[in-house]
């Protein structure tokens, strides 16, 4: 049997418990989790949906705790490990107590950035501050001033939703994909939301400008405000009845206040690697694992999910820095549980692995925001005319798709290599971002006629070409099979009633649908008659 | 005299009146529930394939390059002498049986029982594998009983909303769609294909929305759909609570699929997921499951995600002013396709649907077949397992109303082990492509030649009738069937009385879960609505679920499936997806369809519909001649291209013998838990065929 120890049991965490359960129910491995927060593990992808009020707290549900439990997983709910001991590979725990590991698994997450701003200085967390409290986890020297709020856990989502629900102003800075969702959706719900960020354009990792100016008309005609190139540097802060200190402004570098209830700091997030970096792991801006999702430091120790970064042994810089960064997306992070259950189930049964390490690939982000269609992935950078339109480099050069129509909310871009999406935006355009999501996902080959793609969201997408009804070709009984021009026959032939011209070609004899359609030919040739039901 | 039958195609099965007319009889639609008095295209013209001129009239034996013309005795003297020879030889599991959903209820019944205790074998299995195993399988795991339809097909006729998801109903059962009217004028008919089919397009004009999914995605669809409806409190709470179990483990599966996730993995867009889910939470809603969801290697987990979806909804068993004003069915391809999988074709199953492991079941079915229950083999395999081991563990197979060599997975496969067995037996009405590859093909009768019954996709038991003499010596299965088992000294009675074969069959299903012990051809004669089940004393079943689910507590399983995410496949260099289907001219393996002129002037060889940029790309225009490739063969065909097909896929009918035969190209995977295989999504790349003048 081997002894299996998860620190963190965030959504990740849960889908490697899972994989593991028959594992462990056949006596094969010994499995113990902790799980800092109290709650049970809950999708932190849907905490902003929560937090607008437009998914309930069972929606966050996504591990079966009591079926782990059942099977035999030693689950430790508000327990943090405070450090790992890798001589004697065991880990401590914040209530003191020492569990012994074969084999480690890092599932830490991430928490939110804190921005360098006056006003917030002792609020950042050090990230190689060591753990203590299982509750003060993320937490700097000094708790965010009241109204100032991350969105990353229950607690966050819980402050946030009582704004949105009075109907307060927010101040959302930064316009990653999370501020975005967030602003759209509380907008959606009644809230006044203004987005801060720096730059022309928002999404700015994800969206070329075009694609992000796009989305910032689109994020305007929904009531959110946007607040281009600014560059905060503060905040202002007023005291509230009890004396207490309140956010009250954010400050720009140009002289701008930005006046609000509520401040809500999104400015990406960063891997916990404290734990990782004090027991000696190599760590980067994540915990550092090969392929396989082993430490580069220790062959007993794995990470997976937000605080995973992949990168193969060797590739370091000179000045230490190791390329790449998790993509802090679920999907990468569930392969990453997937493939290293597989890993951990095969080594405990003593046979190897038959999965393959999932394949690092960029990821499509997508706006989650009603009416606000916006999705990209990849390489979105390039230029149409950068690219090398005539081929000369053998298929093997990009080419720049780009479909711009502001005023009416569209935008497409395609970079693609070999027929091959290497990256896309698409904004305004929601059936074209679908088919372009499962294109970009499988790697598949797009159609050699790019503008097939694009007509997807057209108004006359999939119509067919014969769209006059009482075209001669146009079917008019589809249980039988009639044309309007067979029918058209027969009533030239003398046929003057639907049911005459049901006999000579049973049109109008299947379901009966076709009557109607039957009659006005009839009466086109001027031989009406009504049309009795049935 | 005018008698009043069903249509011999579809499980709609259409009333009919047949009159004869001089040697040949006259159909014409009948007014019923289902069709209220329509037909299609291949009804009107079923008559032709009574007398159609290569019609089988007398009992052949190959020959050197041919058939000859044999007595029946001769015929049934020799088949019976070798099988007891290979059952001597190899033991009785080497003689297999495969039977068909076309068949009438009686010979279906028949045709099991012949197997068990006349041959004493386990092999027995049949086309419906192909077809209904899948829903069956998730029908019967949710709510403890698969009935096609749990309510009258009428009662569509009052919904708001119909999820109708792979099935192309306007093509395949075309008078079924006056039942979609209701929900067409509601602007609330949703219908899930990656094609504009024909059904699909019923969607236009207001009608609805048509949900185009890239193939074999739909389960992740339906997630989907379950996320959004339990994460906006669109859910049924009271229903869930008091009327099933399993919801949390099922929510905690859903709460991965967002929609956003969802359009990553199906090409949907996250919006309309939502729309769909808001428009079926409104009420007055139906969920309609066809072979394109269900025929796939994850089907019978797509077929229980959508129950899961209908159920979380509250909509199965929901009956109010004597109607179902909501629910889930899935919609029976096959004429026979329901009591065929009722009374003991299926390789597991005895009669009534009972297990045939069950060892009260086993006793019960014994006492009316007169045998000790010891006697009756266990389970068999199911088809496609059952056609792999032809000229290996089987040596000799007798085929009924089913024509593989067009319709099994991997087709070219099963042609050469058929060519492997001892002995080959086919009774069948014309020479099928299966037939001309038999030792003997014996003539049967067809519809309008015999009595009998069919129940249809509503779970209703209907009388067919006989309406003219068979030709020269054709006869019936039940005949032959009697007079193999009295050659192979087989125990029981062998009625040729359909009536008398469908009171044993009434007395084997009593207490069964397809119970027809309180019907009869007398009382069927009566005209009662005879749904099932219906227990001696009982008046039938009409709508199920109102009160209870059949498991023993009376609840529905919520069961949580959990996709296998297979890394979907790059499409590139021209590879394509191919899916296949049904036209609205012909029937299944086209046996009988391609020998009826009408038909076969409108739809005379396979089309291959493709996109237009992908059509452009690989130089190939609409009337070009297309060879189609797969790892298991080569297949050729006309195209047609159209705007109603993604991009990436390409649609085949799988009606075409010979070199337009779909399913030379596809593959003979299996889903886990019906055996039901994969004929929706292989991957495939086409050609242009350069076509030399003659």
């Amino acid at each position: 049997m081997i002894r299996v120890v998860v620190i963190g049991y965030g959504p990740v965490a849960a889908r490697f418990v899972e994989g593991m359960l028959d594992s462990v129910r056949a006596g094969e491995v010994a499995l113990a989790v902790l799980g800092a927060e109290q709650a049970d593990v809950y999708n932190r992808v849907l905490v902003a949906e929560y937090a607008v009020g437009r998914a309930d707290r069972d929606t966050l549900d996504i591990g079966d705790t009591a079926a782990a439990r059942a099977a035999g997983v030693d689950v430790r709910l508000g327990e943090a490990a405070t450090g790992i001991d890798r001589e004697r590979r065991r880990v401590r725990t914040s209530t003191g107590s020492h569990l012994p590991y074969d084999r480690l698994v890092l599932a830490t997450g991430a928490r939110a950035n804190v921005p360098t701003l006056a006003g917030l200085e002792r609020s950042r967390r050090h990230r190689l501050a060591r753990p203590h409290d299982p509750a003060d986890l993320d937490r700097g020297a000094r708790p965010l001033p009241r109204g100032v709020v991350t969105l990353r856990d229950l607690t966050d989502a819980e402050l946030v939703a009582d704004a949105v629900r009075d109907r307060r102003r927010i101040v959302v800075l930064g316009a990653g994909v999370l501020g975005m969702e967030f602003a759209l959706a509380a907008a959606e719900r009644g809230a006044r939301v203004v987005v801060v960020h720096h730059g022309p354009s928002p999404m700015a990792r994800n969206l070329d400008v075009a694609g992000g100016r796009t989305l910032a008309l689109a994020a305007s005609a929904a009531g959110v405000e946007m607040v281009a190139h600014s560059r905060a540097e503060g905040i202002l802060t007023r005291t509230d009845d009890a004396g207490r200190a309140h956010f009250d402004a954010l400050l720009c570098a140009d002289g701008k206040q930005v006046h609000g209830d509520l401040l809500l700091l999104s400015a990406g997030a960063a891997p916990r690697v404290e734990l990782a970096a004090d027991a000696g792991l190599v760590v980067s801006t994540g915990v550092v694992v090969d392929e396989h999702l082993r430490s580069w430091t220790d062959p007993h120790v794995f990470a997976i999910g937000d605080c995973a970064q992949v990168a193969t042994p060797g590739s370091a810089a000179p000045d230490g820095r190791v390329p790449g960064a998790s993509a802090g997306l679920i999907g990468p992070g569930w392969r990453q549980a997937d493939a290293l259950v597989e890993l951990l189930r095969a080594e405990a049964a003593g046979r190897s692995a038959t999965l393959a390490p999932p394949a690092e690939r960029p990821t499509v982000v997508m706006l989650k925001a009603e009416g606000v269609d916006v999705c990209a992935g990849g390489v979105v950078d390039a230029d149409p005319w950068d690219a090398d339109p005539q081929g000369h480099s053998c298929g093997r050069a990009w080419q720049v798709t780009v479909w711009a129509d502001p005023a009416r909310g569209g935008y497409v871009k395609l970079v693609t290599r070999g027929g091959v999406l290497e990256g896309f935006v698409c904004v305004g355009m929601p059936r074209t971002a679908a088919e372009l999501t499962l294109l970009f996902e499988r790697g598949s080959e797009l159609p050699a006629d790019r503008t097939a793609l694009l007509r997807l969201d057209s108004t006359d997408a999939l119509v067919a070409p014969a769209s006059d009804p009482f075209a001669p070709d146009a079917t008019v009984c589809w249980c039988n099979g009639v044309t309007a021009g067979r029918i058209t026959e027969a009533i030239d032939a003398g046929d003057d009633t639907v049911a005459c011209v049901g006999r000579s070609t049973r049109a109008g004899t299947g379901c009966g649908g076709c009557k109607g359609r039957i009659a006005e030919l009839l009466a086109r040739a001027g031989k009406g008659e009504t049309v009795s039901a049935g | 005299m005018t008698r009043s039958s069903h249509c011999p195609y579809c499980a709609l099965q259409c009333a009919m009146s047949l009159t004869p007319a001089g040697a040949r009889i006259e159909v014409a639609g009948r007014d019923f529930p289902t069709n209220r008095g329509g037909l299609c295209k291949k009804g009107w013209t079923s008559a032709e394939v009574l007398d159609t001129t290569d019609r089988v009239t007398r009992p052949l034996r190959r020959v050197d390059g041919g058939f000859e013309e044999v007595s029946w005795a001769e015929a049934l003297d020799d088949i019976a002498r070798r099988l007891r020879d290979i059952r001597s030889s190899h033991g009785a599991d080497a003689v297999g049986v495969f039977g068909g959903g076309g068949l009438t209820n009686e010979k279906a019944y028949q045709l099991g029982k012949f197997a068990r205790i006349a041959l004493g074998t386990s092999r027995i299995d049949y086309n419906g594998r192909f077809c209904m195993s899948s829903a069956a399988a998730a029908g019967n795991r949710a709510f403890g009983v698969d009935r096609g339809l749990p309510f009258p097909v009428e009662d569509l006729d009052d919904a708001r909303t119909i999820l109708l998801l792979g099935s192309n109903v306007a093509a395949t059962m075309p008078p079924f769609i006056g039942h979609l009217a209701g929900a067409r004028a509601a602007g609330g008919l949703v219908v899930v294909d990656p094609r504009r089919s024909e059904t699909a397009r019923l969607t236009e004009d207001g009608g609805g929305i048509h949900v185009q999914p890239a193939p074999g995605t739909d389960l992740v669809v339906l997630l989907g759909l379950t996320h959004v409806v339990l994460a906006e409190g669109l859910a049924d709470s009271a229903y869930l609570a008091e009327r099933t179990v399993g919801l949390d483990e099922l929510r905690r599966e859903v709460n991965r699929w967002w929609p956003e996730r969802v359009q990553e993995v199906t090409g949907v867009p996250a919006a309309q997921l939502r729309q769909v889910a808001r428009r079926l939470a409104e009420g007055r809603a139906f969920i309609l499951t066809g072979r394109g969801v269900e025929q796939h290697v994850d089907g019978t987990d797509t077929a229980t995600a959508a129950i899961n979806l209908a159920l979380v909804l509250g909509l199965p068993g929901r009956v109010e002013g004597g109607r179902a004003v909501s629910g889930y069915g899935t919609l029976t391809g096959q004429g026979n396709g329901q009591g065929g999988r009722e009374h003991g074709q299926k390789a597991d199953q005895l009669p009534g649907y009972r297990k045939i492991t069950d060892p009260a079941a086993r006793e019960h079915v014994a006492s009316v077949w007169g045998v000790p229950p010891e006697s009756i083999p266990g389970p068999g395999v199911p088809a496609v397992e059952l056609l792999g081991m032809l000229g290996r563990e089987v040596k000799a197979l007798l085929v009924h109303g089913s024509n593989v060599v067009v319709s099994a997975p991997d087709a070219a496969a099963v042609t050469r082990a058929l060519d492997e067995l001892d002995l080959l037996v086919v009774c069948d009405f014309v020479p099928s492509e299966t037939a001309l590859l038999a030792d003997y093909i014996l003539p049967v009768t067809q519809w309008a030649e015999e009595e009998g019954t069919m129940t249809s996709l509503e779970g209703r038991v209907l009388r067919r009738r006989r309406a003219i003499d068979p030709p020269a010596e054709a006869r019936s299965e039940l005949w032959v069937m009697r007079e193999l088992a009295r050659r192979l000294d087989a125990p029981g009675t062998w009625s040729t009385d359909a009536a008398e074969v469908f009171d044993e069959l009434a007395r084997a299903s009593a207490g069964g879960i397809a119970d027809y012990s309180g019907l009869s051809h007398a009382r069927l004669d009566e005209g009662v609505a005879a749904f099932w089940p219906y227990p001696a004393g009982s008046a039938g079943t009409p709508r199920l679920f109102e009160d209870r689910f059949a498991h023993p507590d009376g609840l529905a399983r919520l069961v949580a499936v959990i996709p296998r995410l297979r890394e979907p496949g790059a499409q590139r260099g021209g590879e394509l997806t191919l899916v296949t289907g049904r036209l609205l001219e012909h029937y299944q393996s086209g046996a009988q369809t391609r020998r009826v002129p009408e038909l076969v002037t409108a739809r005379p060889e396979a089309a291959l519909q493709i996109h237009p940029a992908t059509a452009s790309r690989l130089g190939i225009a609409s009337g070009d001649l297309v060879e189609i490739t797969s790892p298991r063969g080569v297949t050729r065909a006309r195209a047609e291209v159209t705007s109603g097909i993604r991009h990436d896929t390409v649609f085949l009918p799988f009606h075409f013998p010979g070199a337009e035969r779909a399913n030379t190209l596809t593959e003979a995977a299996v889903d886990p838990v019906s055996a039901m295989p994969e004929f929706k999504r292989t991957l495939v790349s086409v050609a242009r065929v350069e076509e030399v003048p003659a």
